[in-house]
């Protein structure tokens, strides 16, 4: 339409402008009539006014953007539809689902990596998210600046560059984290004891998920046979299978800021007399947190595994910037937003791509409910 | 945990803190410490903290780059219009949900919480489809105007939190000495929530800033490429040496702007995310 792209699109978001004012106008002035004909008073018809005026941006975003395209998607996941090929979409019933369910190695793969995330990396965050807000809660000097520090990679944690700066740190080799642990390994012999045990123990649960993914479990059996690393092995980060998801769990926990702010706002939650009162009894503090705190804390909890569990289903940035260009190591770390991105835009599979979306989309929604189901097994509201 | 001293406990909870915090920053420090370095220092395999003599020729590098310089004002030109466009809208639709008692507006309002659980990235392959419907595709529109609806649950939330908090006399006051809603929307109730506008805008700036999958589908040309996709194609698997400086460079360069951004709202985010429990 114009050969200056950044021209183009202002005039293009001129017209969204207008086009909201008056679709605002429109819906404000129709709703006003609808109320006005039931003979509503005159405050009234002007408040409905008002309302459907200031809403309808969100209103007619959600029919054009959420309502329609889902819609569309539902039924292109029943067809066979390639974008490229300019033929309309073929019916096929539920050909796509089977394909993905039954016959699709990279999406269970991708199941399998997302449940590793949910088991291994979810915990991790939210125990260094609760114990970083536990510290922070002591009422300290500079909590400002200790809270300033610990939210800023929530920040910057899914730039590319940012990402990019991990995958300089990672590399096993030459990088940052392998030669710190190498250097203390040698300094404090038990650290490097602790170390290889750490380093065991990851791999024999890695191999144990691959297998899972793959079905077989060979992997599983070489880690065992090759028994306790040996004296200088260090993590293999961002170029082992066994290894590719640990460095997408340490982003996590990197992370884990937006998490931390949520359980400081609830350990303020706490009267302070239920701590007074245990500390009159004679409780250990250590004690008070696992019978005042842990349990009052359960809400807040609840709240960042189902945010957490939603977030883990999306996960893209990381493996884009980590393994894109590694395709072997791709399977092991593959995430289904991944995956959906991959399968629909390197063939423009549409009626495939839908049926993923669809899954995704399904699976947060049972995901969510269960846990809203389970949670009166366990989330406290009241402590009295 | 009685019989250590206040004294002794309170030295080791601040051990834990500065250590904690300089974890958590040191991937910051690696970046701008690496960025200063030779290509021999950057993949040396001895570890150099601080590089011997720091050099700026990455930086000289990049700056005569001229498709880095490109991607940045891309940057720049789609962050700020997406957010724009949004800001506005969203503000809008939070009054209607919070200051006006109006038909629908309890349905609505619950559509719209529950959209927070269908994963945006789920509407992206039907909505490619509708872009490209529109001859969309290779434009920056795809990734600029969908904000200009109010993109963004979460954010109408937080603001209209805020907007609620305000006494209902203020507005009745206004509508009594016969202003109109719009006046009231933005001489009286923005100026009152002033903080959450400056989170929202923040955080409305950093997802569009670090905003990865949205550029990558839709831009296609190079000409239109955005930061991130920039910094993520100069590392190639199939470099010899990675030219670590560089990208660190660019990373660098790529982070200040959202740490300006922190820096200036950290008060008003760190204080929102507590009060109204949302993520950013």
């Amino acid at each position: 339409m114009f050969n200056n792209p950044y021209l183009e699109v202002a005039v293009v978001a001129l017209g969204t402008v207008v086009f909201i004012i008056l679709v605002s106008l429109g819906l404000g002035n129709a709703t006003r009539l609808i109320v006005r004909a039931r003979g509503a008073s005159l405050s009234y018809q002007n408040n409905t006014f008002a309302g459907y005026l200031f809403a309808s941006p969100w209103i007619v975003g959600f029919l054009v953007f959420v309502v329609v395209p889902m819609a569309f998607s539902l039924y292109w996941s029943f067809t066979d539809y390639r974008v490229t090929a300019n033929e309309a979409p073929q019916f096929i019933g539920l050909d796509n689902y089977t394909r993905l369910l039954f016959n699709d190695a990279s999406f269970r793969a991708s199941i399998v990596n997302t449940v590793f995330l949910t088991v291994i990396g979810l915990p991790v965050q939210m125990g260094v998210a609760l114990l970083l807000a536990v510290l922070l809660n002591q009422k300290t000097h500079g909590e400002r600046l200790f809270r300033m520090a610990f939210y800023l990679p929530v920040i910057l944690g899914f730039n590319t560059a940012v990402l990019l700066c991990w995958r300089l740190m990672l590399n096993t080799g030459t990088g940052v984290i392998n030669q710190i642990i190498r250097a203390l390994s040698e300094a404090f012999p038990p650290f490097g004891f602790l170390n290889r045990g750490v380093i065991f123990v990851v791999e024999l649960v890695n191999a144990f998920f691959l297998g899972l993914g793959s079905g077989k479990f060979n992997l599983l059996a070489r880690v065992i046979e090759a028994g306790f690393p040996v004296d200088n092995r260090v993590p293999l980060w961002v170029q082992s299978p066994l290894w590719t998801k640990m460095s997408v769990v340490l982003l996590m926990a990197w992370g884990c800021g937006a998490m931390m702010l949520i359980f400081l706002s609830g350990l303020n939650n706490i009267p302070k007399e239920l701590h007074e009162a245990a500390q009159v009894d004679g409780a250990s503090g250590w004690k008070r947190f696992w019978s005042i705190s842990f349990p009052l804390l359960t809400p807040f909890i609840f709240y960042n595994l189902v945010i957490g569990l939603i977030n883990s289903l999306q996960i893209f940035e990381p493996i884009f910037v980590l393994y894109r260009d590694n395709q072997p190591l791709v399977p092991s770390t593959i995430s289904m937003v991944y995956y959906l991105w991959q399968s629909s835009f390197s063939h423009f599979e549409i009626g495939y791509g839908s049926a993923i979306s669809w899954l995704i989309f399904v699976m947060t929604l049972i995901i969510t409910a269960l846990q809203f189901r389970m949670q009166d097994r366990w989330v406290t509201y009241e402590l009295y | 945990m009685r019989q250590l001293s206040p004294l002794v406990t309170r030295g080791v909870l601040y051990v834990f803190l500065v250590s904690a915090t300089v974890i958590m920053s040191f991937p910051l420090f690696w970046m701008i410490s690496s960025s200063l370095k030779t290509l021999e220092e950057a993949n040396s395999p001895g570890i150099v903290w601080v590089p011997q003599q720091p050099t700026v020729q990455a930086y000289g590098e990049i700056f005569r780059d001229t498709d880095f310089l490109r991607s940045y004002f891309n940057s720049t030109f789609y962050t700020l219009l997406a957010l724009m466009g949004t800001l506005v809208s969203v503000a809008a639709v939070a009054y209607a949900f919070s200051r006006v008692e109006w038909p629908g507006r309890n349905v609505v309002f619950f559509l719209m919480l529950s959209t927070m659980l269908i994963p945006p990235q789920a509407l992206i392959v039907p909505q490619y489809v509708f872009f490209n419907a529109l001859d969309w595709i290779g434009t920056f529109n795809p990734i600029i105007i969908p904000g200009y609806f109010a993109g963004g649950a979460a954010m109408v939330f937080l603001l209209r939190q805020a907007m609620s908090q305000i006494p209902k006399e203020m507005d009745e006051s206004a509508y009594m000495d016969g202003a109109s809603h719009l006046q009231i929307w933005w001489h009286v109730i923005l100026p009152l929530v002033k903080g959450p506008l400056a989170t929202v805008a923040t955080f409305l700036f950093i997802a569009n800033w670090n905003n990865l999958l949205g550029p990558l589908i839709y831009l296609q040309t190079v000409d239109l490429y955005t930061l991130p996709i920039f910094v993520a194609n100069l590392y190639n698997i199939n470099n010899a040496v990675q030219p670590w400086p560089t990208i660190m460079t660019a990373a660098v360069l790529t982070t200040v702007p959202l740490m300006i951004v922190f820096f200036f709202a950290q008060r008003f985010i760190l204080e929102s995310v507590v009060t109204s429990g949302l993520k950013g």
